[in-house]
Parts: C-alpha cells; sequence; structure tokens
C-alpha cells in the first residue's frame, strides 16, 4: 500500500454478535480474512491478502502497544489488546482483539490467528485517553527507543497503580 | 484411476469424451455421410456438451476443494480457510459459510484453551468469551465457563492449600521456636526461684535466731527496771527517816531553849536571895551551860541531816529519771520484739509461697518441655526420620527431664508424698511410648498408603490424650502439695 487513507472522524462500529477473524503469517503478512472484515475494513479479499497487519495501522495507535503485542506473541503466549484501526475510506474502528499463536502438530508456530470483537464502550473511554498521553510521549521523544520507553513505562505505572498484570487490566476493563 | 480426486476424474472424463466425439465426427465427416447442417448442428452440439462438462468440472472442482478442506477440518485440523473465493462463482456462498464455520470452531477452541490454560495457573479472570460466537457453539460456550471457573477455584484452592501448609511449617517452626525460648525462660525462673528459696530459708532461720536474743535482751532490761526500782523505793525510805530526824532534833532544840530560859530565871532568882543563892546560881549556870551545848549539838545535827536530806532529795530525781529511762527502752525493746517476730514470721510464709511458685513454674517447664515433644514429632512428619527432630524425640519417660525430676530428682524428694504422684507414670511413659511407634511407622513409605498413615495419626491422637493426663496430673500434685502444706 503505497498512499495511506486520511483518518476521518467516521466511526464503524462492529455488531455486538460478530467478530472479525483474520490470519496472517509468522510476520504479520495476511493469509485470510472472513467476510466482516472484509467488509468493514473496506478492503476487497485482493486487497488484503499478501499485505501486512499493519495496512489497518491508526496514526492514534501509541507504537508502544504493537511492541507489547509482538513481544507476547514471539513468546508464543495470547494476547488482548484494545486497537483503532483505519479502514480504506478514512473512517475508524475499534476492536478488542485476542491474538494467538497457531501451532503445527509438531508444536512450530505457524502463524497467527486473530479474533476482535467489538469492545465495550467503557473500555474504549477508558484506554482512548491512556494511548493519548502513550502517544504524546511518544512524539515528545522523537518516535525513537526513548519514546518506546516512555510510553511503556505510562502503561506500567498505570498497571502498578492498579495492582494488575497488563492482561488482567485489559480483560477487566 | 482408484487414487484420483473427483475432479481429476472429471478433467479425465470429460476429456475422453471430447475426443471421442471428435474422432467421430471426423470419420463420419470424412466419409461424406454428414451434411453440412448436420456437421454444423453436430459441432455447436458437441461445443455446449463440452461448456456445460466445463461448468460441471469448475463446480466439481470447488466442490472437491471444499470437500478437502472439510476433511481436514474432520481430522481436527481447523486452520485452513478457501481464499480468493471467486464472486459469481456457484460455490461462492458454500465457501463462506464453511469458512464461518471453521471461524466459529477455531475461535471456539482457541477459547477454550486459552481459558482452561489460565485456569490451571489459577487465573480465573481469564474466562472463555462468547462473544461473536453463534448458537450451539455460544451455549456450549457457556457451560464450558461454568467448569473453567470451578477448575480455576480448585486451582486457587490447591495453591493456597500449599501456602497453607508451607505457612503451617513456618508456623510450627516458629511455634518451636517460641517454645524453645519459654522453655529456656522457665528454666531460669526455676533455677532462680530454688536460689530464693535458700535464701528464705536461711532468712527465716536468721529470724528465728534474732528473735531469741530479742527474747533474752527484754528480759535482762526488765531485770534492770525491777532493780531500778527497788533501789528507789530504799532511797524513799531514806528520805522519810531524814526528817522524822529532823523533827526529834527540832524537839530537842526546843527542850534546850526552854531550859536555858529557866536556868536564867534562877540565877536571878539566885542573885535575888543573895549569897544563900549563891550555890544555887552556880548549878543554875551550868544548866545554862548544858542547855546552850545542848542547842549547838542540835543545830549541827540539823545541819548534818539538812545537807543528807538535800542529797536523798537528789538521789530520788535521778533515780526517777532512770526508772524513766528503763521503761522507755523497755518498751522500744517490746516493739523490736513484735517487728522482729513479724518478720520471721512473713519469712516463713515467703519460703512458703517461693516453694509453691516454684513448683508451678517447674509444673510449665514440663507442660512445654511435653508439648516440645509432641511438636516435634508433628515435624518428623515433614522434616522426614533423619531430621534433628526425629532424634529429640528419642528420649524415653525415665530420660526426659520430667523422667529425671521423677524418678531421682526433686520430685522424688517432695512430690513422693502426695496422693496423684503414682498415677503420673503410666500416661508419661504413654506419651512417649506412642510418639516413639508414630515416628517409627513414618520410617516406612507412609506417603502412599493410607492404612500406615491411619495408624500414625492413631498414634499421635493416643500421645496427645496421654499427654493431656500427665498435663492434669501435674496440676493435681501441685496443688495437693501446697494444700497439705
Ligand atoms: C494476527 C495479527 C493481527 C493484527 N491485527 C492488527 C490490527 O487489527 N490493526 C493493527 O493496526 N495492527 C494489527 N497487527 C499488528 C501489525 O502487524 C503491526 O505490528 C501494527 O499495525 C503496527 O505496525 P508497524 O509494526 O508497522 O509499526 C496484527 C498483527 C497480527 C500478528
Amino acid at each position: 500500500m503505497s498512499t495511506r487513507p486520511q483518518p476521518t472522524q467516521h466511526e464503524r462500529v462492529l455488531a455486538e454478535d460478530d467478530f472479525i477473524v483474520s490470519k496472517t503469517d509468522l510476520k504479520g503478512i495476511i493469509t485470510y480474512g472472513n467476510r466482516i472484515f472484509i467488509q468493514i475494513s473496506g478492503y476487497t479479499e485482493q486487497e488484503l491478502l499478501g499485505e501486512p497487519h499493519n495496512i489497518l495501522r491508526h496514526p492514534d495507535m501509541p507504537r508502544a502497544v504493537f511492541k507489547l503485542l509482538w513481544d507476547t506473541l514471539q513468546a508464543k503466549r495470547e494476547i488482548w489488546a484494545y486497537v483503532k484501526n483505519l479502514a480504506k475510506d478514512g473512517s475508524f474502528y475499534w476492536v478488542f482483539a485476542n491474538i494467538t499463536p497457531s501451532f503445527d502438530s509438531s508444536g512450530n508456530p505457524i502463524g497467527y490467528y486473530s479474533v476482535r470483537r467489538k469492545p465495550r464502550p467503557e473500555a474504549i473511554q477508558a484506554i482512548a485517553p491512556l494511548y493519548r498521553t502513550m502517544l504524546e510521549a511518544e512524539r515528545k521523544a522523537g518516535d525513537g527507543q526513548a519514546g518506546m520507553k516512555a510510553s511503556s513505562a505510562i502503561l506500567q505505572q498505570v498497571l502498578e497503580q492498579k495492582g494488575v498484570t497488563y492482561e488482567e487490566f485489559v480483560i477487566g476493563l | 484411476m482408484k487414487n484420483l480426486s473427483l475432479g481429476s476424474k472429471v478433467h479425465y472424463l470429460v476429456a475422453v469424451a471430447l475426443a471421442l466425439l471428435l474422432v467421430f465426427g471426423y470419420q463420419a465427416g470424412t466419409a461424406g455421410r454428414l451434411s453440412a447442417t448436420a456437421w454444423a448442428t453436430f459441432a455447436v452440439l458437441v461445443l455446449v456438451v463440452a461448456l456445460s462438462l466445463y461448468t460441471v468440472y469448475r463446480i466439481l472442482w470447488a466442490v472437491d476443494n471444499l470437500t478437502q478442506k472439510l476433511k481436514q477440518a474432520a481430522d481436527g485440523n481447523l486452520g485452513q480457510r478457501i481464499t480468493r473465493i471467486k464472486n459469481g462463482a456457484a460455490t461462492h456462498e458454500l465457501a463462506w459459510a464453511l469458512n464461518d464455520l471453521l471461524d466459529q470452531q477455531e475461535a471456539y477452541f482457541s477459547e477454550v484453551f486459552s481459558a482452561f490454560d489460565h485456569a490451571a495457573r489459577g487465573q480465573t479472570f481469564r474466562l472463555a468469551v462468547d462473544q461473536g460466537l453463534h448458537g450451539a457453539f455460544k451455549d456450549a460456550m457457556k457451560r464450558i465457563n461454568i467448569s473453567v471457573d470451578s477448575l480455576g477455584q480448585v486451582q486457587q484452592m490447591a495453591l493456597k492449600e500449599k501456602l497453607v501448609s508451607q505457612v503451617t511449617d513456618l508456623n510450627s517452626g516458629n511455634l518451636i521456636g517460641n517454645l524453645r525460648s519459654i522453655q529456656e525462660y522457665l528454666m531460669n525462673m526455676t533455677q532462680e526461684l530454688s536460689i530464693v528459696g535458700q535464701l528464705s530459708k536461711e532468712t527465716a532461720h536468721e529470724a528465728d535466731d534474732s528473735r531469741a536474743t530479742i527474747e533474752h535482751l527484754v528480759a535482762n532490761l526488765n531485770q534492770v527496771a525491777e532493780m531500778v526500782a527497788q533501789t528507789n523505793a530504799q532511797i524513799t525510805l531514806l528520805h522519810e527517816k531524814s526528817e522524822e530526824i529532823t523533827q526529834i532534833v527540832q524537839v530537842i532544840t526546843d527542850v534546850a531553849d526552854r531550859t536555858n530560859l529557866l536556868a536564867l530565871n534562877a540565877a536571878i532568882e539566885a542573885a535575888h536571895a543573895g549569897e544563900v543563892g549563891k550555890g544555887f546560881a552556880v548549878v543554875a549556870e551550868e544548866v545554862r551551860t548544858l542547855s546552850e551545848n545542848t542547842k549547838d549539838a542540835a543545830a549541827s545535827i540539823a545541819d548534818t541531816i539538812e545537807s543528807f536530806g538535800r542529797a536523798t532529795a537528789r538521789m530520788i530525781e535521778d533515780s526517777e529519771q532512770v526508772k524513766d529511762l528503763a521503761e522507755g527502752s523497755r518498751s522500744a525493746v517490746t516493739d523490736f520484739r513484735a517487728q522482729v517476730l513479724k518478720f520471721a514470721d512473713s519469712a516463713k510464709t515467703s519460703l512458703f509461697q517461693v516453694n509453691k511458685a516454684q513448683d508451678f513454674s517447674f509444673a510449665s517447664l514440663v507442660k512445654v518441655d511435653h508439648f516440645l515433644y509432641k511438636q516435634n514429632g508433628y515435624r518428623v512428619i515433614h522434616q522426614g526420620s533423619d531430621s534433628a527432630e526425629a532424634k529429640a524425640i528419642q528420649s524415653d519417660h525415665r530420660s526426659c527431664r520430667l523422667g529425671n525430676w521423677y524418678y531421682q530428682g526433686q520430685g522424688a524428694e517432695l512430690f513422693s508424698q502426695v496422693p496423684s504422684f503414682q498415677s503420673l507414670e503410666a500416661p508419661h511413659a504413654s506419651v512417649h511410648q506412642h510418639v516413639h511407634q508414630a515416628v517409627d511407622l513414618l520410617q516406612g513409605h507412609w506417603e502412599s498408603d493410607p492404612s500406615i498413615q491411619h495408624r500414625i495419626f492413631t498414634h499421635f491422637e493416643a500421645a496427645e490424650r496421654a499427654s493431656e493426663a500427665v498435663v492434669q496430673i501435674i496440676d493435681r500434685m501441685v496443688e495437693e502439695r501446697h494444700r497439705a502444706v
């Protein structure tokens, strides 16, 4: 994807009963997307397959969240994350993503499987301001390693304050 | 052909049918048996057949693809999906429906796996999410969550149990430490009390000695006071006598004065009588001189008596003071005696109290000993039969502290007369016996054998009951001894 869509304030909302399913290889290249995914993202199946998953990356998302996402997946553990996604037409949609590593019959990782559901509005209300402060910290530090550190520290601080793990925190929202 | 898939079978079939038709048409054409229209009709027919066969082939190929995925799914491989599905294709819906089914199934199993995985680690907050699942999948998930929840609780309980048992272990370790310090404290106290007891005994003796000394002193003082009183009485008598003498001397002086006056008158009368009276005048003179001498003698006697009287009066005064002094010291000594008596008494009661305290502290020490002994027995369960605890409980009822006390020490000396003394031996021996038997059993394979575990438990139970009896009997013995005293 050479030109990124221009983000707008238009929101798309996932139905309560549906979920978005997608699969990627170990590098995050999309290998499958279900019809809900195709519909809400605004891309065709052809456009999605073979593309990296960051095709949906919204500029409002802090990088530290994706770092945590990849670190967790590479440790062969599942991850939950609230993600604001960017559709092809510039609109956005919030999901509560669950990503798990997939293994072949001998236990080697072969890709990732992601199921994304509609988050509760309260959860978005809680997570959006946190992401904003994390993003600000990343921008202020110039988007390098320092930014990532500062941003992760903010998340860590919230967790320590509440005395919970990241997993408990997001599931509990 | 047996190994070929449905799609490839159709592929072969179509190719063979077309080839046969073309060969047949060509032969008929070259033989001149067919008109031009018939040829055209034949060709169209062949084309139609070919096209419909191709369509059938395409459908069958797609169906074949679906069948492959379904077979894989049936084998438990839910990861497969059909991609690049053509929009207008007849199998379009079918393919997406299969994908949806696989999505539901994979999401279902992925959720169940994650939730159980967390629950097994005691993390109950991660339930399986049913949002987005449909129909039977959703219902099943709700049920699954009930068991995930209870598994999580069981796991949490197991973790708690583990902690509780660790804490109990720690606690009993600390308990033993605490008891050891109490034991040491009681040992010191018992020792201290026996020193205090010895001192009290000596004090009581000393108090008795001082009482005797005081009694002696009081007797002496009484004697002194009596003697002073006697002397005093005699002096008073003397003083009275000297006053009587003064009176008699006064009478003598009066007589002398009157005699002098009479002699003077007689001399005057003799002068009147002249010579006749001359002799008489000499006598009168003699009488006057005599009365004069008598008066002088009486005056000097009065002088002497007066100074004597003054001396005795002073003596009376002095002896009065001595009497007061003697009286004063006697009452002081009497007070002192009362105090000494009280002191001797309290020395005796304090000796009694100290003995009692000593017995109580020893009784407590014995209780703690027994408690420790049992605790060590229990700890062998955790620490194993080679542990320090196992060694600590090897003593028997004759060699332990209570045993020493009972058979050789103060117990035998001071308590053998109290009624309960004899009854202590049996339960005390039983405590040691049962703990020994329990620990012997702990050397075997008790971990996997419930019947051995039961026997161990029974022995510990018996030891508990026996030690309860020991403690009660010791209390009773102390009580009996001090009631008797
Ligand atoms: C299975 C899977 C699903 C993902 N889903 C999303 C997504 O919905 N939105 C998104 O922005 N990133 C998603 N990512 C993360 C992207 O791969 C990428 O890390 C992220 O968009 C940030 O882009 P960047 O790594 O180029 O900075 C997903 C990754 C995997 C493995």
